[in-house]
């Protein structure tokens, strides 16, 4: 058996070791509220959930409770431990082939193998199906607009025949990415999940496609926004600007007395949609000041401000 | 290797691939956490979106203590929460954009 740490159940549920059951109880669903890894964003939450759920089962009952009262006397929280003279550890896997779930070592060595069962499972004669993976893809919006092959590695968890998860293996593939996809689809790829047990078939893997953020463009559905920054003067007079696209460039008008802000749209320039169609890329104009003036161009303004005699906050004076 | 744009998934398949029993995915359809087509439970037939749901439905169910009722509204408002995240981090990124000085 190799060294393991001490876990302190009750510093781990914040609560005192005097908490009577309902108090660990609130403690622990409180925990579990926060940190289940189905609703939390934080990065080690799921750890943290294991911690308390772990905690809690150690805790909720009288038995389990005073087992572990006992041997806190001889371990200190986040400290090797190694029990009291002549106390024996139950033992990793030893206990009779149960699951053990994802709890700690330490959890094992006192209280055995847990009995977990499945939860609603259907008690199926043969094999049982290999688990199915998920795992996030990041896509450049340029990879979206045709059928492109990325190679991928991903984890897949191995069982043994009890069912009992051992390892993790690396996978690569070299996956076809349809040309359309969105931003959240999930891509089905049949039989590349999990081996399935005795006999069972192979889980699935879901590619769920995550947009790489771009340095230029920004995604709103099936269209493309860019920004278009311009001088006070291209937008009072107009310009031809060529803008950046996808896959190249277009030229673009850009009309006299145009206002910051607005925005223009280029037909067929957005991102592929399902129907094999592109959307629009919008170009959203932004008048940028130039940064230095000497006093030639700042004498050229102040004509322009006596001549133009123009109130941008006319409606405020009422 | 092509993948079909849309899977849909048969009770049988829902079931095994969830680990989940008849009875059950009956329970959460009769929420309605996951809406699947067809009249009756052996005509069902689910998307893989469904399969991911039904799966976090059960699991949330197990490890928070939640009834069905409190499942299906927390699934919900993740939804929720997710989409305005993603609104959110798209805004930013706009106003950013409209904002900085190049």
């Amino acid at each position: 058996m190799p060294p393991m740490d001490f876990k302190d159940y009750y510093k781990i549920l914040g609560v005192e070791p005097t908490a009577d059951d309902k108090a660990i109880k609130t403690a622990y669903r409180k925990l579990a509220r926060k940190y289940h890894p189905d609703v939390s964003k934080e990065k080690d939450a799921e750890a943290k959930f294991k911690d308390a759920s772990e905690a809690y089962e150690a805790l909720k009952s009288a038995d389990k409770r005073a087992e572990y009262d006992d041997l806190r006397k001889y371990g200190q929280h986040g400290q090797p431990f190694q029990g009291p003279p002549g106390w024996q550890s139950r033992g990793g896997y030893g206990g009779g082939g149960e699951d053990t779930g994802d709890f700690s070592d330490f959890f094992s060595s006192i209280f055995g193998s847990r009995g977990n069962g499945f939860g609603g499972a259907q008690g199926r004669s043969a094999g049982r199906r290999g688990q199915d993976v998920e795992m996030e893809l990041p896509v450049f919006l340029e990879e979206t607009l045709s059928n492109e092959s990325k190679p991928i590695n991903f984890q897949v968890p191995q069982y043994n025949a009890a069912g009992q998860h051992v390892s993790n293996t690396t996978k690569s593939l070299n996956v076809k990415i349809p040309a359309g996809v969105a931003d959240g689809e999930r891509i089905r790829l049949k039989g590349q999940g999990a081996p399935g047990v005795g006999g069972g078939t192979n889980g699935d893997l879901y590619l769920i496609i995550k947009f790489a953020p771009h340095p230029k463009f920004d995604v709103e559905g099936e269209n493309l926004i860019i920004t278009l920054p311009l001088a006070p003067w291209e937008l009072a007079l107009g310009a031809e600007v060529a803008v950046p696209t996808l896959t190249g460039k277009i030229n673009l008008k850009v009309p006299a007395g145009s206002q910051n802000g607005q925005r223009m749209r280029a037909k067929g320039h957005g991102l592929l949609n399902k129907a094999g169609q592109r959307g629009y890329l919008f170009v959203q104009l932004k008048a940028v000041m130039p940064k230095n003036t000497d006093d030639e161009v700042k004498a050229l303004w102040q004509e322009l401000a006596k001549k133009a005699a123009f109130d941008p906050r006319e409606t405020w004076s009422s | 290797m092509s993948s079909p744009r849309v899977v849909q998934v048969n009770m049988t398949e829902f079931c095994e691939a969830t680990e989940l029993s008849v009875a059950y995915v009956i329970e959460i359809v009769e929420h309605g956490i996951v809406e699947p087509v067809g009249k009756t439970p052996e005509s069902w037939h689910f998307t893989d979106y469904e399969l991911a749901l039904a799966k976090r439905a059960s699991t949330l169910r197990k490890d928070l203590d939640l009834e069905w009722e409190g499942v299906a509204l927390a699934l919900n408002l993740l939804e929720e929460v997710q989409q305005l995240r993603a609104e959110n981090q798209m805004l930013k990124q706009r106003l950013g954009r409209l904002v900085q000085t190049p």
